[in-house]
């Protein structure tokens, strides 16, 4: 068991495809680390130099007390669970499982014992001297996770591992594969890109774009205070309604500017976050899709939106709003796979599954005043004071 | 007629003109031979003289010879396939200049072996390519002449075959290189494997399959594709040195004559390559 560090590592494909750029991550012994973001953001490129089946242009990669920048895969001590699982065709179960222990020349023994006990925490008993190609999907997975665990290995190598498997399976071996983790207490390092897994698996997500390194969090950490537009455009599901807007007024008085309605700033956000730089400029507003709520009456600090679209989920409705004013003049900004694009002002609403809406209907909403999120209009990064 | 009927009665039909294929080019020509083998046939009428014609020939020296010819030409066999597998697998780990490489390997493939079988003359001749090079490198003194002995032109013939045969098994290695997964050998680093124990667990029983197909076209192409080399190298010579069982047949047939004769030892050679074809067959079918 290590820890795993990267400083300043980077990738540099070809002459100039920076695919990682100056990670600098720290992976504790025994954490869960989820490397997330959209395609190409370099989570994968990551992974395999820390495997060493990419060479690292610069930076410094440490397992353990060993910068292993130079040290081949076989020498590292890490396991990995690839995407496709790369099971041995010709070998059964139990030769998959203990491939890398026969090549270490450990005893047939010794071999024996180490895959019957994975086998054991796996459920795959039964299925040892099958090979791959008679095992469904779930089993191949398992058999993937066993060749990793059999050998205890320094660390936890995943790339994607769940990818390939269908929706329920998918969150059985979520649970699995965090459940062996910690029970195995060996440093993960695991690479998705579906922000549920990293959310729900991780003791801690870093999300990545473009090479570069986001944010580090505790997956609540990343949830309820993103420190840039992509982050809090990417975790969530629907994602974090982003409004263009304006800052006005001072202090007590400061509000939003959104098209032609105005929206109090709640006087604590003054000294949590830095909104004096941006007076008068423009900064991108946020509030999660649960935070948006119809309000009932007169009064009250509140917009006025118009219903476009309603999806019911069944347990909620997602409900698709338009600022009444806006005809385009003010912009949604979606960050869709690393690009920014600009659309009309809607944001979605999360409301419960009884909500009587209907398209069309003109509603009132308010967001949660505990909850707003402002970002600058340029960098896109949190205004947060930390 | 119900269904079931219908549909074999449609699949007799579309066998149909397969079955009549195999029957007029197969198993015609199989019987013909047969019956040829038991007559005096020069070609043109054939008068019948019974099996004693088979006793004759398992009499003749020359046909042991030209079996024992074929069996030692067996030897090259490892070669006609190790040699292209070293090939392929550097190639494969896009060594430079790769491509290059690849297209020089494949060329003797499209080269005739009538000129392959001139080339590879002059190579070994006594003042030839080989001498030259020998020269070249400082034994003046050493002279070959491989295919003017007995004991050495078999040799020049086989390690000939070998050179014909790297391009397409090569080629035919390459692709089985190329279908193999990259992240298996990815993953076997990983579990600590150096490139010989990767070579060995992953990558070879990959190859399998293309290496038993390799096996059975080289082999095929050994007792069956030879002539041409033979005949413009050596004629199967000095003496019958390099006749094999297929020269041996156009010799005993348009040579001698006798006709009859050389359909026996068509059939010989065909058993042989069956029998080759047949094992083979089993090996794979046995496959899990």
């Amino acid at each position: 068991m290590a820890e795993i560090t990267f400083d300043g590592v980077t990738k540099i494909f070809g002459d100039d495809i920076r695919a990682v750029d100056e990670l600098t991550l720290h992976v504790a012994e025994g954490e869960f680390m989820v490397l997330v973001g959209p395609s190409g953001c370099g989570k994968t490129t990551a992974l395999r130099m820390l495997a060493g089946l990419e060479e690292i242009t610069s930076g410094t990669l440490m397992i353990g007390d060993t910068v292993v920048n130079d040290v081949l895969p076989k020498d590292r001590d890490v396991a990995m669970v690839f995407q496709n699982y790369a099971l041995y065709p010709h070998m059964t179960v139990a030769q998959n499982m203990g491939f890398a222990l026969k090549v270490r020349r450990e005893s047939k023994v010794e071999i024996d014992r180490k895959v019957r006990e994975a086998a054991a925490i796996l459920r795959l008993t039964d299925y040892l001297e099958r090979r791959p190609k008679a095992l469904s999907g779930g089993q191949r997975q398992r058999v993937a996770m066993g060749r990793a665990i059999v050998r205890s290995p320094q660390a936890f190598l995943m790339d994607e591992p769940l990818s390939n498997l269908d929706a329920q399976l998918r969150v059985e071996m979520r649970l699995e594969i965090a459940r062996i983790q910690r029970l195995l207490g060996v440093a993960t390092v695991y690479v998705t890109h579906d922000q549920i897994e990293a959310m729900t698996m991780g003791d801690r997500v870093a999300v990545m774009r473009g090479g570069q390194l986001q944010q580090v969090a505790t997956p609540q950490d990343l949830y309820d205070h993103p420190a840039n537009e992509f982050v809090a455009g990417f975790m969530g599901s629907p994602p974090m309604n982003l409004l263009r807007a304006g800052v006005e007024g001072e202090g007590e008085n400061a509000f939003l500017v959104l098209g032609a309605q105005r929206l109090a700033i709640p006087a604590s956000y003054n000294t949590s976050h830095d909104l004096a730089a941006v007076r008068g400029a423009g900064i991108v507003f946020g509030s999660r899709p649960e935070d948006v709520e119809v309000l009932a009456g007169e009064g009250g600090d509140a917009i006025m939106t118009r219903v476009e679209r309603r999806e019911a989920l069944g347990a909620e409705i997602l409900v698709h709003l338009s600022l009444l004013d806006a005809e385009g003049t003010s912009a949604f900004v979606v960050t869709d796979e690393g690009k920014v694009v600009t659309r009309p002002s809607t944001l979605v609403a999360k409301m419960g599954p009884r909500a009587d809406v209907k398209v069309g209907d003109i509603l009132k909403v308010r967001f949660n005043p505990e909850r707003f999120h402002f970002f600058d209009a340029d960098s896109g990064a949190s205004l947060r004071r930390v | 007629m119900t269904l079931a009927r219908r549909r074999q009665f449609a699949g007799a039909v579309f066998a149909l003109p397969a079955i009549l294929l195999v029957l007029g080019f197969i198993v015609v020509p199989i019987g013909q031979a047969v019956y040829y083998s038991m007559t005096q046939w020069d070609g043109i009428t054939a008068s019948w003289i019974g099996p004693s014609t088979w006793n004759q020939a398992f009499h003749n020296p020359t046909l042991w010879t030209a079996l024992r010819n074929n069996a030692l030409l067996l030897l090259s066999v490892p070669f006609a396939l190790g040699l292209p597998l070293a090939i392929a697998v550097l190639l494969h780990q896009r060594v430079a200049g790769w491509r290059i490489f690849r297209s020089i390997y494949f060329l003797p493939t499209a080269i005739s072996w009538v000129v392959l079988g001139l080339v590879a003359q002059r190579f070994f001749a006594y003042q030839g390519t080989l001498n030259s090079l020998i020269h070249f490198f400082g034994f003046s003194a050493t002279n070959t002449n491989m295919l003017g002995y007995e004991s050495t032109a078999l040799s020049a013939l086989g390690i000939t075959f070998i050179f014909t045969m790297i391009g397409t098994n090569t080629m035919l290695f390459l692709t089985g290189l190329a279908t193999l997964d990259t992240s298996l050998e990815e993953a076997a680093r990983i579990d600590g494997a150096g490139r010989w124990r990767i070579f060995r667990s992953i990558t070879l029983p990959h190859l399998r399959r293309f290496i038993q197909l390799a096996f059975v076209m080289t082999v095929i192409a050994l007792f069956s594709a030879l002539f041409s080399l033979i005949f413009v190298m050596t004629g199967g010579g000095p003496g019958y040195a390099t006749t094999t069982m297929e020269f041996l047949i156009y010799q005993t047939g348009f040579n001698q004559g006798d006709f009859g004769t050389a359909a026996l030892y068509g059939l010989i050679l065909f058993v042989l390559t069956a029998i080759v074809g047949v094992v083979q067959l089993r090996l794979i079918g046995s496959d899990e």
